[in-house]
Order: structure tokens, then sequence, then C-alpha cells
């Protein structure tokens, strides 16, 4: 019998916890309510620089049906139960599958698992939390469907709902996720079932081809938010075209950035180049194949050397530009010679395509995949870049504009060098934005290495903040300070918003820094 | 053979529209696990997860296929199934609501005795 003490959700006395987990088991069955320690396990595992104590839960729900999760949270708001909710938990370096702190319940999607629709037709799907990428994909090919997905860089093991209720990123002209979700059917804290856009009206058959439905639109309310649990998802799917040119253009000099954007942003603006670009920094470029000690064995920041030798041993640029074309032969044929005579003209770029970006070195061929919706992990060899499985993703956003780019780029540097750590990075093109997405690598393993690896994190937030850069999500150990960085205007709207949905602060407490 | 449990396919929000009636006023509750569990292939699970990482052209995490010898099977499976659920550095812990324990015991049982060692590679 294990003589440590038992956990329970904050503020709930021992029977109470007990009446409920009781009840739980009448409504999933026993099987679903998990309690041991063996069994809530793989619900601990976080990447982030926090204290693993601080992300226990209690016990985990494991629920099949809508009608059962609004059972849940009546339950819940009976015994004042916190519960954290997770789709298909693959959040890595954001949280994982772990609750937002000790005690919660953790309330496991995973196994809403239908595909409810796929309609090639109008090119939309309506999904539960629990569909993985993989599952989606398959079906597609399953079914000879002309249609793409839009993965981030976990894809197979990933969902489209969780994926976009975080507001995640991917790679196709699909990439801004929640631009192309449409409609949700949402548990609300008392147990109530809304749908929203078209989806109030009965038999109404374009709940996921209009997004605005009627009245205050309120789907972005449930994004990286605690004020419901979206139970189905209507998303939009890319038709397949008729032809694919992934591409890569290279630059060799750190002071590069500043063309790559201003030559890109009017491409990207126009829709000459339609999907989510990166631009890769030789570090990650590189790290998704080989490993750190191959070139640097210190502990401090990698230095420029080792980094000009990564260069020209793997082929890689100091930039690499990885984007596509899509559409007819001939349409690409058009927008190739655009490209080519916008990055042509400074003479710094090295474009290719083919054979021959295949040939270089760096990610061209899971780039190429990712960029048509395939699914490919290749992207986590950067977890072995350094070893030891530490992660945070830095992610502030800027304005597309090469100066803004280079001033990020540099201070970011500035502040990893600092504290010993690398600049692994890419910017993701939006329409005019960039995630400035900086993979804060270092070895989980080694407390003092954690715990730089935490104040680092934190001067990043703040010294970015100062300058005007906020992120644009981040893990659980940082909610509450990121949330500070917008203000307390914006937080008090949403303690405003969470004390009217959820008076009894049920549903995942702290996510975004919301509270009661 | 599929995890995954799904309506038909069906056209035009069908089956959404049924929902919509379904739910209307959405407080019936329905106690119990409405969804009857499959049980995947090892080679399926391991097509779908682990082999995104594993398979050897990818080369993120390290070959798992290779065979054991018989007396190493149960020392072997045990670390694999610590591994799975616990994660180990970077890789995640993979819970039972994605990997069952019936699936996990199965995958164990064909990735020690080498049945996986020529499981297709994945191309997309």
């Amino acid at each position: 019998m294990s003589t440590s003490p038992r956990i329970l959700p904050k503020g709930v006395a021992e029977a109470d916890f007990d009446t409920a987990l009781a009840r739980f088991r009448d409504i999933l069955g026993a099987d679903s309510v998990l309690t041991e320690s063996d069994q809530l396990a793989p619900y601990t595992k976080i990447m982030m620089a926090g204290d693993d104590q601080d992300y226990i839960p209690s016990a985990a729900l494991l629920p099949t049906t809508t009608e059962q999760v609004q059972e849940i949270v009546r339950t819940c708001n009976q015994y004042k139960i916190p519960i954290w909710t997770i789709s298909t938990g693959k959040n890595l370096g954001y949280g994982s599958a772990a609750p937002g702190e000790t005690g919660q319940v953790m309330l496991d999607m995973h196994r809403m698992n239908r595909i409810l629709d796929v309609d090639p037709d109008v090119c939309t799907a309506l999904l539960e939390p629990g569909v993985t990428y993989q599952q989606l994909h398959d079906y597609i090919k399953e079914n000879d469907l002309k249609l793409w997905l839009d993965p981030p860089a976990p894809s197979a093991i990933a969902g489209p709902v969780g994926n976009t209720l975080d507001r995640g990123v991917g790679y196709t002209p699909y990439g801004e996720h929640f631009m192309f979700q449409c409609g949700m059917e949402v548990v609300l804290a008392n147990g109530e079932v809304v749908r929203t856009g078209m989806g109030g009206i009965e038999n109404s058959s374009s709940w996921q081809v209009f997004k605005w439905g009627y009245g205050p639109y309120i789907d972005g309310l449930f994004t990286q938010s605690n004020y419901g649990i979206v139970t189905k998802m209507g998303l939009w799917l890319m038709p397949e075209p008729p032809a694919y040119r992934p591409f890569l253009i290279q630059y060799q000099d750190p002071e590069d950035i500043e063309e790559i954007v201003d030559v890109l942003r009017p491409l990207r603006i126009a829709q000459i180049i339609p999907n989510a670009v990166v631009i890769v920094h030789t570090l990650w470029d590189a790290g998704t194949h080989v490993t750190r000690k191959e070139y640097y064995d210190g502990n401090d920041s990698i230095p420029r050397e080792a980094i000009d030798r990564i260069k020209a041993d793997q082929g890689i640029g100091e930039w690499n530009v990885y984007a596509a074309l899509y559409g007819t032969p001939e349409q690409i044929d058009v927008n190739w010679k655009i490209i080519e005579q916008a990055f042509g003209a400074s003479g710094k770029a090295r474009l290719m395509y083919g054979e021959e970006a295949e040939k270089r070195g760096g990610g061209f061929s899971y780039r190429s995949a990712l960029m048509k919706g395939d699914m490919n992990l290749q992207e986590f060899g950067l977890y072995n870049w350094r070893g030891g499985g530490g992660s945070m993703w830095f992610a502030p956003v800027s304005q597309a504009k090469g100066s803004e780019t280079r001033d990020q780029t540099e201070l970011a540097q500035q502040i990893l060098g600092k504290y010993g750590f690398d600049y692994v990075a890419e910017y993701i093109v939006g329409w005019r934005d960039m995630h400035h997405v900086i993979d804060l690598l270092y070895n989980r393993q080694d407390p003092e290495e954690t715990q730089r690896a935490h104040a680092c994190f934190s001067e990043l937030i703040d010294e970015f903040a100062k300058r005007g850069y906020g992120i644009y999500r981040t893990n659980t150990e940082f909610m509450e300070k990121a949330a500070g960085t917008f203000g307390e205007p914006l937080r008090e709207v949403h303690r405003t918003l969470k004390r009217a949905l959820d008076p009894n602060g049920i549903l995942s407490p702290g996510k975004s820094g919301i509270r009661l | 053979m599929k995890s995954r449990t799904m309506f038909p396919q069906c056209r035009h929000g069908s089956v959404a529209a049924a929902l919509t009636i379904a739910l209307a006023g959405a407080s019936l509750p329905v106690f119990g696990d409405s969804s009857k569990e499959t049980v995947r292939e090892p080679a399926e699970i391991y097509r779908q997860v682990c082999s995104h990482c594993h398979a050897p052209q990818y080369g993120v995490g390290p070959e798992i296929t290779i065979a054991f010898p018989e007396a190493a099977w149960e020392a072997r499976g045990n670390y694999i199934r610590m591994t799975v659920r616990n994660g180990r550095a970077a890789m995640p812990a993979f819970r039972e609501a994605k990997i069952s324990d019936s699936e996990l015991n199965g995958l164990i049982r064909a990735l020690v005795s080498g049945e996986l060692d020529d499981a297709p590679i994945v191309k997309e």
C-alpha cells in the first residue's frame, strides 16, 4: 500500500472527491476513470522547465460522448472539482498531457475520436476532439478523396481540434488554423450544449461553411481559453491542387533576414506565395538531423565558428526559406518567374527546387511533406540536438518587416547567449505577421540547466514585451506571466467572462492565465 | 484494423443534422461508454504512431523493431512498457486513451519478437 499522501483537487475534501469519483464511474464506467499512479503517469510528463511536483493530476476521465461530458461538468460543479481538458495531449513543449496544476482532474477527450463528416464537395470536415491528423489522413486516403490536411509539426500524433483551439499553425496555404475553423459544439460549465455559427439552426446544412452565423461571433472565446469544452469542430480542407512545387531559397549572411522578409512580404500578401512560409535558421535546419556534440561540446551558446562549419558541412544556409507553389503547372510557372525576379534582384539568394533542393542539406524532404499536408515528425529530431528532453517554444509575433525581424533575432540571440543556450529558431510567415518560433532546448535531467532555462524563458518574455513584442502561445508554466504582458484591462475582461460562464471556476483554471 | 469509430461518411452535413436533432435540448444524459473499443493490430499502431520517429529513415528515435533473444523478452517488454507510459527524455508518454493496455501488450510482443522488423516503411 502506498504511503505517499493522496493528491486531491485544490480545496476539495477527500470524502467529496470520493463521492465525485463514484459519480464519474456511474457516468463513464469504472474503466474510464483512472486514479492509480501507473495509469496517471502518462499525464505527468512535461518538457518545460517547471517542477514535476506542480503537474500531477488527481484522476483522469475518458469520456466518449458529449452527453457524458455534460454529466461530468454537472458533477464537477456540485463538488467544485477543477478539470483540465486535453484532446490528443501532444502539445509537446507547451504542456503536453499534464494538468495546469497539481490536483486537477484530467478530462481526456482522446476517445471521442469520430470523424463525423467529410464533405468532398465543399471540402469540409466535422470532427471530435480525439481525432488525430493521422486518422483523418488515413480516412481521406482510404476514401480516395482529393483533399489535403494542414498538420503542425507533430502531425500524425496530434489532432486538428486541439491544435486549432490552441491557435496552432501549419505550413500549407491553410496554415493559420483558426482561420479555417468553421462551427463548434461546446459543452458549457453549466452542462448545457451550444453550437456556434449556423449550428444553432435545426437541420442547418451550412454549419461547416458559414463561420459567422447571426449576432456576435463567439468561436474565438473557446480558443486558448477555459470557457467551455469543445466536443465537435468543423474545419475547411484544402482541395488537392493539380500541381505542387516546393522550393528552397538559401541566404548565407545573418543580416540577410532583413532582405528575405522585405522581399517575401508583398509576395505573401498578394498570394503569389500562398502557404505559411518558414524562414529557418541554420541550427534548426541542421538540428532536425545532426546533434550539437558533433560540432561543439561546450555548455555555453554554440559559437559562430561552429555554426559556419555546420553550414559548410551540411550545405545549409544561415537562413533557409521553405515555401511552395500550388495550382496548375502554368500558374506555377508564372508565379515562379515572379519569385525568381524578386529574390534574384540582390544576387544574394540561391533559389532551387526539385533534385537540386533535395541534394542540399537541411530539411527539404520533410518540409516538402509538411507543406502538402503529409504526416511527418522529422522536426522532432530537434530534441536530439542538445538531448535531455527539455523544450519550451518561445513564440513572439512581429510584423512581416525586415527591421523587426532583425531586431527580434538579435534580441533573442543576446538573451539565449547570456544563459548559454542556442538560437534554434524559425519564422513562420503569415499574410502580414510572423511567428518567431524559438525552441529553447535544454537538458531537463540537469536541475541547474533546467533552472537556467526557466530564468532565460522568463527574461525572454519580459524583454520582448518591453519592445512591444507579445507571444502568441505559451506553455502552462508561463501562462500567467504571458497574460500579464497583455495588460490589466484585457485580463479583467477575461475574468468577467470567466465569472459569467463558469462561476465555480471548474474548467481548466489557469489556462492562458484566466481564473475567477 | 483501425481504432476509430465513425459514422458512415455522409454528404452535406446529414450526420450533423441528425446530431442536431438528437441533441436539441441537449440535456438527456446517456450513461456508460457508447463506443465499442476496437483493438488495433501491432503493425497498425507502429505505422500510425511509432514509425514517424523510430523508422530508420527518420532517426528521430532509436530503432525499436529489432528482435531480442527470447530470454530477454520480459525485461525488454517491461522497458518498452515503462517508456511508452512514462516517456523518456524527449519521447512523449502515451496514455491508455491513445494506446490501450491490450494494444500495448500486443505491440510489445510484436516488437520484442522481431515481428515488425520488416514493417512497411511509411511513405506518403
